[in-house]
């Protein structure tokens, strides 16, 4: 019986400190929206209900129900509580790790372009059609064999306009002017022995001739 | 000796047979100011006795930045055509070029190379063994003339010193006025003799100048080609056993020119 209006009085003290700038003073709490609702708000309505109650004498029934209130709002009270608790506490871990996200953000922008590549690496997109994807070596193999086949068709259009001409007779044949190929490919090295004694006999040719 | 001879391929085009010794552009900056073949080299040539110049193929580098019109100035040559859009040249290129100088075949391999500077690592490993070195750069863009020390240097750095013919040639002369033409040659003749070369005005487009310069430089190689090989094969004391012809049987011909020239540094 005493409990009740006892922390009202308390409260209404705290109240009168804090909230009595309130429009609507200890009655407001009860227009209130649940999700704001604070442990102060409980205590106004207790006190709004504990003096109706008060209103209402001493009839053993309003007694019975007052304990009944009592309970109920000591139990709001206690979820007001714990609700407020854990919305402060979920809104203190969302600040920290947008802080920590944030931090590892800038902190990852600059590591990708310097930590993690260098200062001599590029990155690809390997989705772009155009990317690099062919090694110098290769472009050097392939430019080599290109020079091969283009001095090789050299020959072969020189051959073929030597035979129109009648420069060479027909079965006299390639053997006479595969010499020209050694000269032309380049660079290379190996070249058949069979080839090389071409030449040779060739500048022997030259020797005797003179 | 020239029945031999014939048999290496088709007749050289009529404007390929050079009889007289080309001129050069401007004596302020050229390799030499005679105007006949030297006379030892014409007694050789007219006695047929050659030896195996006319077998060969004299190594032509030509270098110089991007987009002055290295490959343009080759396919005029070789080709007579003239592109108007440009292609960057992928590494390396080459043309061959066969002449008949003073009655005796001679063919120039004429490298065409990147100027692009992602292929130089490319490009700069067919530097060796260049008789002749053509920096190239654009009349109407001053950079491109100051690069060519650089590429020049590059390219001599692959060489013998002293082994190479070193020109230098300013292009797309259709470009410029006659006036601003002179006025850019004139920095550009004073770089030449500094770089020992000799210097040419070109311009692919319209042609002019370019026979005129390619036989200049084929008819130089040619000389050298010449006298070196008179120089190695007296030394060489016409003895097959030690001399020279032997040793074409472990090395290609090319290497062999190659280190001619370098053991007798002419230039």
């Amino acid at each position: 019986m005493e409990e009740p209006p006892l922390r009202e009085e308390e409260e209404e003290e705290g109240e009168e400190e804090e909230e009595e700038g309130d429009e609507a003073g200890p009655e407001g709490a009860l227009g209130k929206s649940p999700f704001q609702l604070t442990a102060e708000d409980v205590y106004d309505i207790s006190y709004v209900m504990g003096r109706e109650l008060m209103a209402l004498g001493s009839d053993p029934r309003v007694t019975q129900l007052q304990f009944k209130i009592v309970r109920v709002l000591e139990m709001l009270e206690t979820l007001v509580n714990e609700g407020n608790l854990t919305v402060e506490e979920l809104r203190m871990e969302r600040d920290s790790l947008k802080k920590e996200v944030e931090g590892l953000r800038t902190e990852g922008s600059a590591a990708g372009r310097e930590v993690n590549l260098g200062p001599d690496k590029m990155v690809v997109d390997l989705t772009d059609p155009n990317r690099p994807r062919f090694t110098l070596q290769e472009l050097r193999d392939v430019l080599q064999e290109r020079n091969k086949l283009k001095s090789q068709l050299l020959l072969v259009q020189e051959e073929l306009q030597c035979y129109k001409s009648g420069l060479i007779p027909p079965r006299e044949g390639s053997g006479g002017r595969r010499e020209k190929d050694t000269l032309v490919t380049r660079p290379s090295n190996a070249r058949s022995n069979k080839e090389e004694k071409t030449i040779i006999r060739k500048l022997f040719f030259f020797r005797s001739g003179k | 000796m020239r029945s031999s001879l014939t048999p290496l391929g088709p007749p050289v085009s009529r404007d390929r047979i050079i009889t007289s010794f080309p001129k050069w552009y401007t004596p302020d900056a050229c390799l030499q100011l005679k105007e006949h073949f030297h006379g030892q080299v014409s007694s050789t040539c007219q006695s047929r006795n050659t030896g195996t110049v006319g077998l060969r193929l004299s190594k032509v580098v030509v270098v110089g930045d991007l987009y002055v019109g290295k490959t343009s100035l080759i396919h005029r040559f070789c080709k007579n055509v003239f592109d108007r859009d440009y292609k960057a040249t992928i590494g390396v290129d080459f043309e061959i070029e066969r002449f008949e100088i003073a009655g005796i075949p001679y063919s120039l391999q004429i490298w065409d190379t990147a100027g692009q500077e992602k292929f130089k690592c490319i490009a700069s490993a067919y530097y060796r063994g260049a008789q002749v070195i053509i920096t190239a750069f654009d009349l109407t863009d001053v950079q491109t003339l100051e690069h060519t020390r650089q590429w020049l240097e590059d390219a001599l750095r692959e060489n013998e010193p002293g082994s190479c013919f070193v020109f230098l040639v300013g292009t797309k002369k259709d470009l410029l006025s006659g006036a601003a033409c002179e006025q850019a040659e004139v920095e550009a003749v004073r770089l030449a003799s500094e770089m020992r070369a000799e210097y040419w005005s070109v311009s692919a487009k319209t042609g002019e100048n370019v026979k005129a310069f390619f036989s200049r430089v084929a008819a130089l190689a040619f000389e050298q080609s010449i006298l070196q090989d008179l120089e190695r094969r007296s030394s060489a004391q016409l003895q097959v056993g030690d001399g020279d012809l032997i040793r074409m049987e472990e090395s290609p011909p090319e290497t062999q020119e190659s280190k001619t020239s370098s053991s007798l540094g002419c230039c």
